[in-house]
């Protein structure tokens, strides 16, 4: 009895908790999306262009875990070439100008695991999603 | 008999949960995919300011229909989902161009088996806007 409800526990949470993560990554991935092409959409090639992406994409609201939290830790990078990337391109001496890419990667939220935990599952499972987008004209990019 | 009653509804009320939650987890999944469609689309459509209901209409649709002209009949995205549910709000510079578009899930009950949710305010996506901004143009 006790092993079968063990058991029970461990799909019903199975498909609770994965169910939750699922709709997280997808809110996340929304949000990067919408970030990555803020970011874009104020890229001028410039050093203050990359300062209006930052602004921008700090403005711009987002929520997950069934849109009751804030999107936190969001990073924004930028790159000339769409291959090599970095968050700060006024100190990068290895990377220069003009700024035409812009990736929005939201690396740091945490998503409490509810049932899993009960049965040795993990207590938190990161969120990760990621969006790249590209200016003149503006389009997201893989 | 005692035992079996005892185990019997512990395992429907697992069951229960696991089906109310799993199709309300399918709904809420399938709004923020239809959200950040018509996030898209209305990023990147022409605003045309002398039709901006009618637009905004069409921005409605998509989410809803996943089409922005749906023919009679056409069957939304999830069960009691309609135009109505789901807000278009822009939000306009000073040159009276858009900036910001505001798309966001109202009032729209989950009527999952075993009770009803009501969503409202959220799923929301902020998208910047893209698309030409056309202040004395109408929808064709």
């Amino acid at each position: 009895m006790s092993v079968a409800l063990v058991l029970l526990i461990a799909f019903v949470g199975l498909a609770f908790d994965f169910g939750r993560i699922y709709v997280a990554r997808n809110e996340a991935q929304v949000y990067t999306d919408a970030a990555a092409l803020t970011a874009a959409s104020r890229l001028d090639g410039t050093m203050a262009g990359v300062q209006k992406a930052r602004d921008a994409v700090d403005k711009l609201p987002g929520n997950w875990n069934l849109g009751t939290e804030r999107i936190k830790g969001v990073v924004v990078e930028f790159s000339s070439n769409g291959s090599n990337w970095t968050g700060t391109p006024e100190k990068d001496q290895t990377a220069s100008g003009p700024w035409s890419y812009a990736r929005v990667i939201a690396p740091s939220n945490d998503l409490n695991i509810v049932f899993l935990r009960a049965v040795g599952g993990p207590a938190n499972f990161r969120i990760l999603a990621r969006s790249s987008a590209q200016s003149n004209p503006v389009r997201l990019v893989d | 008999m005692l035992e079996l009653a005892a185990c019997a509804t512990l395992l429907v009320s697992f069951l229960c949960g696991a089906v109310q939650f799993g199709y309300t987890f399918y709904v809420y999944n399938q709004l923020v995919t239809a959200v950040g469609n018509g996030g898209k689309y209305a990023a990147m459509r022409t605003y045309r300011g002398k039709d901006a209901e009618k637009g905004a209409a069409a921005i409605r649709n998509l989410v809803v229909y996943g089409d922005t002209h749906p023919e009679g009949g056409a069957v939304p995205v999830v069960p009691n989902l309609t135009p109505e549910n789901v807000e278009v709000k822009w939000k306009l510079g000073e040159s009276g161009a858009p900036e910001f578009v505001d798309i966001s899930i109202i009032n729209h009950h989950i009527d999952a088996v075993f009770g009803s949710l009501t969503l409202s305010g959220r799923p929301s996506v902020e998208f910047p806007f893209l698309g030409r901004y056309a202040p004395g143009e109408f929808e064709p």
